[in-house]
């Protein structure tokens, strides 16, 4: 496959060992093949890095320092950003702790309504594809819209239903009471989320060999234990991409908690992103300080995706 | 698999609840939508008894409902055009090109498919601001192609390996150069990961809300998603207005995913699998 190519990069680029003919073309070769590489990448390079790349690194530069913004003199505080947010910045703190149980909920809940949702989708045959289009759904429309619409149950038709039949327990303050609120946010986040999860156990399920189950069937297996032991470990790639994407979406989360109840009331529902976000452009511009938090945040995602995917591969090999 | 009656039955049932609360909001929102204010609040779950037109047209002309979807449109178009054009143009090279260097460019753009928004959000805006591209459109486009690259590389990349080299050494036989080899002979072969990358990013692009809130200040050029939640900040009680202008804002986007739900539904699974 990789013949050509191959015999001239793999010659490197400054010194060549034979002299003569062969030893100016190798080097022009070679000079053309770096210069026709980076024709072909410099488009994506160059916007890739003014946006994305420079953003990166400025980002973890001002994090040492305690500039705000405007000021042209800043000075290097070391991990004096980073201290304060974890030790004197209860807001902060709270923030984190908050979006940790966010994640937490989110990547076993939407996870488990995911799975059994494509399972049982999975044994119909006639009604299949329209519970997928159902289900799938309200994944399509933005996140934020999807609160404004929950917002309105929760504040209007809820109370209204609750007052008019005797379900009193869907009479809450949804919206107002902070420990209420967080299983609000919870269900707009699986509303909105649980139909893409679903689209890949659905296509993992699909890539199971019917002829395998057959044969647990056959041998005796209940339809439970069907799936325990051989749906299961046939499917565990999809659960590893389905948990990280969960958890990386579950740590950024915004929008949701933004459309309902805007951090509130007080900061009781602020999640990591929403402290960051007002540290940086409605509070005081300590850009320095902002950044330095949504550098803690980048690496708590990126030490938990760790984590997961380190300890799910080991289960992939196992099963 | 085969089920008893029993079981079979109840997973229907658990189904169609589920598909219910799925589709309750939405519902909600559309038969609401069309009362007025007085009709809603006696109650909202009985269905409308006249069709109230007058909510839509006032919401149309606030959330200036053309302008903004066009701007929607200009923005997505451009995003998922660029991304594509960089993506596929770098992919392709990378993954054609071994040795040091191609490596070091492709760990590169991969190494930062981790770093979540809200973490470059700051430099990011003094940047667009410093090349002038905040607050325009095609800024905002630009800036889109900037984030949603390395992810489409990282796609390109991969589906390149499957493409046979000796397609590429045939055509340069027969004459052709190195990019009208790319154009003639190899993007048309990539169209299935095109196809996946393009629905992934209209789905990102068309539905963001913090990037346009953070780089567009003149409400001329906002988003269609911006400008339904500027609405809602201003007419948070109006909820027969609020209703129509979510249903507007939701409409395009359920249209698309009625047409092409199966190529989402494909691209999405394409997507995070290959990912």
């Amino acid at each position: 496959m990789e013949e050509r190519e191959n015999l001239f990069s793999s010659i490197p680029v400054c010194c060549c060992p034979h002299r003569g003919r062969g030893a100016v073309t190798v080097p022009i070769k070679k000079y053309k093949n770096v210069l026709s590489l980076l024709a072909f990448v410099a488009p994506a390079l160059i916007i890739y890095s003014l946006f994305l790349l420079i953003p990166t690194v400025g980002g973890m530069y001002y994090s040492f320092t305690d500039w705000n913004g405007l000021n042209p003199n800043y000075s290097f505080i070391g991990l004096g950003n980073f201290i304060e947010a974890l030790r004197d910045d209860p807001d902060f703190v709270n923030a984190l702790l908050f979006t940790m149980k966010y994640v937490l909920f989110m990547i076993v809940l939407q996870n488990v309504f995911a799975l059994v949702l494509a399972v049982f989708i999975e044994t119909k045959t006639r009604t299949k594809g329209f519970f997928r289009t159902i289900f799938f759904m309200p994944n399509m429309i933005s996140t934020i819209i999807s609160a404004f619409m929950w917002t309105f149950v929760f504040s209007q038709v809820l109370p209204q239903i609750a007052e008019k039949t005797a379900m009193s327990f869907l009479d809450q303050l949804w919206i107002g009471d902070p420990k209420v609120s967080f299983y609000s946010i919870i269900i707009v986040s699986l509303w909105n989320g649980v139909g893409y999860m679903m689209i890949i156990y659905l296509a993992a399920l699909q890539g199971v060999p019917q002829s395998l189950k057959e044969a647990a069937v056959i041998d005796g297996a209940s339809p439970f234990q069907t799936f325990r032991k051989v749906t299961l470990p046939m499917i565990t790639h999809a659960v590893t991409i389905c948990f990280f994407l969960t958890l990386n979406g579950a740590f950024k989360v915004y929008e949701v908690v933004y459309g309902l109840t805007g951090g509130g009331p007080g900061r009781s529902t602020q999640v990591i992103t929403m402290n960051i976000f007002e540290e940086a452009f409605s509070n005081n511009f300590r850009y320095g300080y902002a950044s330095a938090k949504s550098v803690i945040l980048f690496v708590i995602i990126l030490i938990f995706t760790f984590i997961q995917i380190g300890v799910m591969k080991r289960k992939e090999v196992e099963a | 698999m085969r089920l008893r009656k029993g079981a079979s039955l109840l997973i229907t049932l658990f189904l169609s609840v589920g598909a219910l609360i799925s589709f309750f909001p939405i519902y909600l929102a559309i038969i609401n939508s069309v009362k007025t204010q007085g009709e809603m609040f006696s109650s909202f779950l009985a269905l409308p008894t006249k069709l109230h037109f007058e909510n839509y047209s006032q919401a149309f002309d606030k959330i200036n409902l053309l302008h903004s979807t066009l701007n929607s449109v200009i923005v997505s178009v451009i995003g998922i055009g660029g991304i594509i054009f960089c993506a596929a143009l770098a992919g392709y090279k990378l993954s054609r090109t071994s040795g040091r260097l191609s490596a070091a460019i492709f760990s590169l753009f991969i190494a930062s498919m981790l770093v979540p928004f809200h973490s470059i959000m700051i430099p990011l805006t003094r940047m667009a601001k410093a090349l002038h591209v905040s607050g325009s459109t095609y800024g905002l486009a630009l800036i889109y192609i900037g984030l949603g690259v390395n992810m489409a590389i990282f796609l390109y990349h991969g589906f390149v390996k499957s493409i046979p080299r000796e397609l590429e050494e045939a055509a340069r036989i027969d004459g052709c150069g190195e990019f009208q080899t790319f154009f003639r002979i190899i993007f048309p072969l990539l169209l299935p990961i095109t196809v996946t990358i393009a629905i992934l990013d209209f789905l990102w692009i068309w539905n963001d809300f913090l990037l346009p809130l953070l780089m567009l200040t003149d409400s001329n050029k906002y988003t269609l998603i911006l400008s339904t939640n500027t609405l809602f900040g201003e007419y948070n009680k109006e909820w027969s207005l609020i209703l129509a202008a979510l249903v507007l804002t939701a409409l395009p986007v359920i249209v698309i995913y009625g047409f092409f739900q199966k190529f989402i539904m494909q691209g999405i699974a394409e997507g995070a699998i290959k990912g």
